[in-house]
């Protein structure tokens, strides 16, 4: 089998040349989650005596075992059992939202390791396309039972999630472990990214804007849709522009950072299972990331209601917890190490990634589907935007870094939780509200 | 006649020009060539005067030298006929639609005519007056529209010119110069002083609140049911002298106390001489005769703007935020883009922030002002919706700006910037005077 010959070949070619990162597509997103990972212990199976037998088994250890988070993975026959067996629809709402957690942290794996066969453009692309899958496919299941404001709430509620609560617990984190010493990371690559979601802002905006001076509801809608969807259009070309910006003519940018010590045994470079069964694995996890989002997204109103929490703070703060605690983790870890240049790549990038590249993704699919899905994301949740957004540009407009930019923008999220826990809005199901006329 | 004598003199006194230096740096003698001279010297062709001297009467000759350069002088003259056939179309009573679109033809040389002609002139009056002529015709074109716009009571379709030449500014030239000159220059690092940009993008963000007070004051009193038109007109008014200050201080800071911030970048190479090619006292009346023309192309832009609006489908505000301002900068746009070729981004941006710093806090003001003396309602409240986009738009660009590199990133977003608020207006088809009429009768009770 492939496998095994793989690591056998790149080992005898010669890996010099070109940075490790270039080659490989390392972005900051791979270099961050490889950070949760065990390296396998192949001694115990190498005692089966089957050849197939041993590599299935040497295969499924790298991609089961091969992460600290794999003490969730039984939630997910849980989830599959409490459906079938009709047990308590929060059980199963609760179930589903575990088993996500280690599914989104070994597609980020898997697509790593296919980026090792297909070069570092294409792995790049992958990378930038899957890196937030599990959002997209919560999205378009929510989309699909037309559910409009639950798509709406957990896309901002990740880009929320992103630019303050990772962000903010990797610079404060990473402050406090140095205080000593000095922070400094890229800006511009920070300044790119700022810009991007300043655009996405302006897309937001406009709709809203024009609601809320328009003159009544009936004669706006029509136009809102059509000025939403054109905006859509244009940010799905600037988010193509980006990827060339980023994978082609401006890569130095965005390399992560090389350093020559060791890093606790970051993999070397080279994959560890082949390409075929890496993408066997990749498919059957998706199918089961959509399984249980699609048991998310049913079950949400009723764990709303049995634990007396609002559907838009479930959407916006629970989800996107789930949804991203891998990367979450991993950006700390670099902070911690004063590799800030990581962590900003993961935690911008993967905004960037859902404003610019999910949401007007999700706007083109509902055109499609023939449902109105537009980008006025209302008032309350554009202005934690706006503000957000306006935040985070100035914290990252200087270069350097203190544990105190953190905590803002860890208090920041806190208040925007806050003010969702309170906030009690009825689920309009696709009829939008007009705000106080 | 005047003219060939004062070239002459000119030509005698070449020598000790050059030794003074060509840029404005250490002299007072010299002549001002900020960034927007520069800029539009692109669109000027090297006149011929071969074909003139074959004339024989000699006051003939130097009036059909004169005729050469200031018609033909510039790449845009193909467009000068535009304007005899919109007088016609107008005499002649054609479709209302061809006015508006001839007229607007017909604006485009003459806005790059009369900033080369002020260029001219201040060859003769000196640097500082130079400057200031150059700062307050820059933008002659849209001035005029706006007044005529007031003139005739079309409040609506005067916020929005105004508000759509800042905003093409901010984003379309400056955005499309930014992208233009990263992509000629992927390989080189792109750098420019941020100090100028700095200082433009504060005066916008003082524009900004001047116009977001009057906004909010009136939703503010309408949640409690005040009438309120008249504190907001006072307010508007108030803050229009606060905008002149604000822009007085701002001219004597570029032109007096700290020019080295805005000098043009000296690079050494062959420009146009540093003389003058027509007269002074020749200079001014074509000056002021092509100011009556655009004044008479004005009128009918802004008469036949709604008969547009209605024959084309397009809403008044699409037509006046997005049409007219692009028309009337097409010159300016054009250099932008050229010297941001040359990886030139000081005059560039000097030409683009300028611009709208100009029509944020003078043009805006001096019409406020303006209708103050003419008994006019116009205040500075410019609707949710056009604030909101002013807001954004100068909250992109000062973060764009604020770092004092650049590549072709940004100018893409700057410009898809600008598009996703062009297809904002287009889709807005709301009925323009409603505003207005809601205020005239406010004041007519009150």
């Amino acid at each position: 089998m492939a496998s095994l010959q793989e690591p056998w070949l790149l080992e005898n070619g010669n890996l010099k040349g070109c940075s490790k990162e270039i080659r490989h597509g390392r972005t900051a997103h791979n270099m961050s989650s490889s950070s949760l990972r065990k390296k396998s212990d192949l001694t115990l199976v190498s005692k089966v005596r089957f050849v197939m037998l041993r590599q299935f088994l040497t295969n499924l250890q790298e991609v089961i075992l091969g992460t600290k988070l794999s003490v969730l993975f039984p939630a997910i026959p849980l989830a599959i059992v409490a459906e079938c067996y009709g047990f308590g629809r929060p059980w199963i709402f609760a179930l589903s939202l575990l088993g996500l957690t280690p599914l989104a942290e070994r597609v980020s794996f898997l697509t790593e390791q296919i980026a090792y066969y297909t070069g570092p453009t294409v792995g790049g692309l992958l990378n930038a396309t899957c890196g937030n899958a599990t959002e997209l496919i919560i999205a378009i299941f929510a989309l699909s039972q037309n559910k409009i404001d639950v798509v709406k709430y957990s896309l901002l509620g990740s880009v929320l999630s992103n630019l303050l609560l990772v962000l903010g617990t990797s610079l404060f984190c990473g402050g406090i472990a140095n205080l000593r010493r000095e922070q400094k990371y890229d800006r511009r690559q920070a300044d790119v990214n700022s810009l991007l979601l300043l655009l996405a802002l302006l897309c937001h905006s406009l709709p809203l804007l024009f609601r809320m001076s328009g003159a009544s509801a009936a004669l706006t809608a029509n136009p809102t849709l059509q000025l939403s969807r054109a905006s859509s259009i244009v940010m799905l070309i600037a988010y193509i522009s980006y990827l060339v910006f980023q994978l082609f003519t401006h890569r130095q940018l965005f390399e992560a950072q090389e350093e020559s010590e060791d890093d606790d045994g970051v993999s070397e470079e080279e994959p560890v299972i082949g390409f075929w069964s890496g993408f066997i694995w990749l498919v059957g996890m998706t199918v089961v990331i959509s399984l249980l989002s699609e048991y998310v997204v049913e079950t949400i109103e009723d764990a709303s209601d049995s634990w007396g929490i609002s559907v838009s703070f479930i959407s916006i703060i629970l989800l996107p917890i789930v949804g991203n605690a891998a990367e979450h983790a991993g950006a700390i870890i670099f902070a911690f190490k004063n590799k800030l240049d990581i962590s900003l790549g993961v935690a911008l990038g993967s905004a960037t990634q859902i404003s610019m590249f999910v949401v007007p993704l999700c706007i083109v699919v509902a055109w499609i589907m023939g449902i109105k899905m537009d980008l006025n994301f209302n008032l309350l949740e554009t202005g934690s935007l706006a503000l957000s957004i306006i935040a985070v540009a100035f914290t990252l407009q200087d270069g350097t870094s203190h544990y105190l930019k953190g905590l803002v923008l860890l208090l920041l999220y806190i208040v925007i939780g806050a003010c969702f826990f309170v906030s009690k809005m009825p689920l309009s199901n696709g009829i939008d509200t007009i705000i106080g006329a | 006649m005047e003219s060939a004598g004062d070239l002459s003199y000119m030509e005698n006194g070449e020598s000790n020009k050059s030794l003074m230096g060509k840029e404005t740096c250490n002299n007072n003698g010299g002549v001002i060539r900020t960034a927007q001279n520069r800029s539009s010297s692109f669109m000027r062709k090297k006149s011929d005067p071969m074909l003139v001297s074959t004339v024989r009467f000699q006051m003939l000759r130097q009036f059909l030298a004169n005729l050469q350069q200031v018609i033909l002088g510039t790449k845009l003259a193909v467009f000068f006929p535009a304007i005899p056939l919109a007088i016609a179309a107008d005499c002649y009573e054609f479709g209302r639609p061809w006015i508006f679109a001839l007229s607007l033809l017909g604006l485009t040389p003459l806005a790059e005519r009369v900033s080369f002609l002020t260029e001219q002139i201040a060859y003769y009056t000196g640097p500082a007056v130079g400057g200031l002529l150059n700062a307050t015709c820059g933008n002659a074109t849209e001035l005029i529209i706006a007044l005529f716009a007031l003139y005739q009571n079309k409040i609506h379709v005067l916020k929005y010119s105004l508000m759509g030449s800042v905003l093409s500014n901010l984003l379309l030239v400056l955005g499309t110069s930014l992208l233009c000159g990263g992509l000629a220059n992927l390989k080189k690092e792109q750098r420019y002083d941020r100090k100028q940009a700095d200082v433009n993008s504060g005066l916008l963000l003082l524009g900004l609140l001047c116009h977001m007070l009057p906004l909010m004051f009136r939703y503010a009193a309408q949640s409690s049911g005040i009438s309120i038109a008249k504190s907001t007109l006072e307010l508007s008014r108030a803050s229009s002298v606060v905008m002149l200050a604000a822009y007085i201080g701002y001219i004597i800071f570029q032109l007096k106390t700290h020019r080295q911030v805005f000098d043009a970048q000296e690079d050494g190479e062959d420009e146009d001489e540093e003389k003058a090619v027509i007269g002074f006292w020749s200079g001014f009346s074509w000056l002021v005769g092509m100011t009556l023309v655009i004044a008479l192309l004005s009128e009918y832009v802004v008469g036949t703007v709604e008969a547009a609006s209605e024959t084309w489908g397009i809403s008044i505000s699409f037509i006046s935020i997005i049409l007219i301002p692009i028309v009337g900068n097409a010159a300016e746009h054009a250099g932008a883009i050229i010297f941001a070729f040359k990886n030139k981004l000081d005059i560039s941006l000097g030409v683009a922030l300028g611009s709208a710093t100009q029509i944020s806090m003078f043009a805006v003001p001096l019409c406020v002002v303006v209708g103050w003396i003419m008994r006019i309602p116009m205040d500075l409240d410019f609707s949710l919706l056009e604030t909101g986009c002013l807001a954004l738009t100068i909250l992109v660009v000062a973060f764009t700006l604020q770092d004092g590199t650049s590549h072709y990133m940004k100018g893409v977003v700057l410009c898809l910037c600008y598009i996703a608020i062009s297809v904002c207006f287009f889709v807005h088809k709301v009925p323009a005077p409603l505003d207005q009429t809601i205020v005239n009768s406010e004041l007519n009770s009150a």
